[in-house]
């Protein structure tokens, strides 16, 4: 692709076009070069004066982003509402995996461990009782990784600035660093089977609050692909 | 070689209706649109070549336009059509666009201003 597309891809990504609206904007341009370069060698030109014709045909790169962002109707969500798709969405669909995980674990409790009060170190589990009751955990411990790198690949794609997704990452991380689940029988009088989620820092190893220990992994697990991809960036800006 | 220039600001909303009337009756892409507004119109409105489509797009996506994907001359090419949502449009706007030429056409001609506004 031509720098003039590449530059155009940048300055809509970063005028908050949805990149499914750059990406189709840019590929029947990209078309439409091609037809007029076509036509351009026609009329006699050679192949690069007919490609920079063609280029002077479709129009300056700014005429093209501004037909593009004046309509707000292309804006991305990240864009337009940032506030809710850097913390709110992250933090339903966190919801969301860990209401899924805690119904693997309550119900596996039921069906394979109903004589025990918790199902937390209840002895040693094989084949595909352990398979359930592992699925629920990796949902569980994972969700905030793979939220967290959600959140970095679409601040990246759409070249939004740093400032919303760090308060997403952030969030994600206190989330799933403090979070601590419970599990008991006897919790409640009927007996049924009680699960709860609370967050807490938890007790501190040499110093440093467990959950806290938990929260700065999650948050630089997830941060350093966002945090490389900057720094390309700006590198390349430089360069 | 200097870029072909297009129409001022005042001709806002005009690629809309060209747009819509030129794909009435067959699907069109970008590139032919383009031309056949040129050729119909003598070359008096000229669309800018890559501004068109943020016009197809943004009328798709009210519904009065419909894209698909063809391949013609191993090329693969989105065809727009028409769909009634954007014909229940065109006549809209050709109906707004008889009233204002007929208001300008009246007031260049010497006649009331009050008297065609009604």
């Amino acid at each position: 692709m031509v720098q003039s597309f590449r530059d155009l891809r940048e300055q809509l990504l970063l005028a908050g076009v949805a990149p499914r609206h750059v990406r189709r904007y840019l590929a029947e341009l990209y078309d439409h070069w091609g037809d007029l370069t076509a036509e351009e060698q026609c009329a006699g030109h050679s192949l690069e004066e007919a490609q920079t014709a063609a280029l002077a045909r479709l129009g300056t790169i700014d005429d093209l982003a501004v037909a593009m962002t004046a309509q707000p109707k292309f804006r991305s969500w990240a864009a337009r509402a940032p506030w809710a798709v850097f913390s709110f969405v992250p933090l339903s669909f966190l919801a969301g995996a860990w209401a899924v995980a805690f119904f693997i674990l309550w119900s596996g409790w039921q069906i394979f461990l109903p004589g025990a009060d918790t199902p937390f170190g209840a002895g040693p589990l094989h084949g595909f009782e352990n398979l359930y009751f592992q699925t629920g955990k990796a949902i569980y411990f994972f969700a905030p990784l793979i939220l967290g790198w959600g959140i970095g690949l679409v601040a990246a794609r759409q070249r939004l600035k740093a400032a919303w997704p760090t308060v997403g990452l952030l969030l994600i991380a206190a989330m799933g660093g403090t979070a601590h689940v419970q599990a008991s029988r006897t919790a409640v009088p009927a007996g049924f089977g009680h699960i709860s989620l609370d967050f807490t820092l938890g007790t501190s190893i040499h110093g440093l609050p467990n959950g806290l220990f938990h929260a700065l992994a999650i948050l630089s697990i997830t941060l350093l692909p966002y945090l490389v991809w900057r720094l390309q960036r700006l590198c390349f800006a430089s360069a | 070689m200097p870029a072909r220039e297009s129409n001022p600001n005042f001709m806002n909303g005009v690629p809309e209706l060209l747009i819509l009337k030129l794909l009435e009756h067959e699907p069109m892409y970008g590139y032919e649109i383009v031309h056949e507004v040129q050729r119909q119109t003598g070359a008096a409105i000229a669309l800018g070549e890559g501004v068109v489509y943020p016009v197809l797009h943004g009328l798709e996506r009210d519904g009065a336009l419909l894209s698909r994907r063809k391949t013609v001359n191993g090329r693969s090419r989105i065809y727009y059509s028409v769909t009634p949502a954007g014909a229940l449009r065109l006549a809209n706007l050709k109906h707004s666009w008889s009233v204002l030429t007929a208001a300008i056409q009246n007031m260049l001609a010497g006649g009331r201003y009050g008297s065609v506004i009604s």
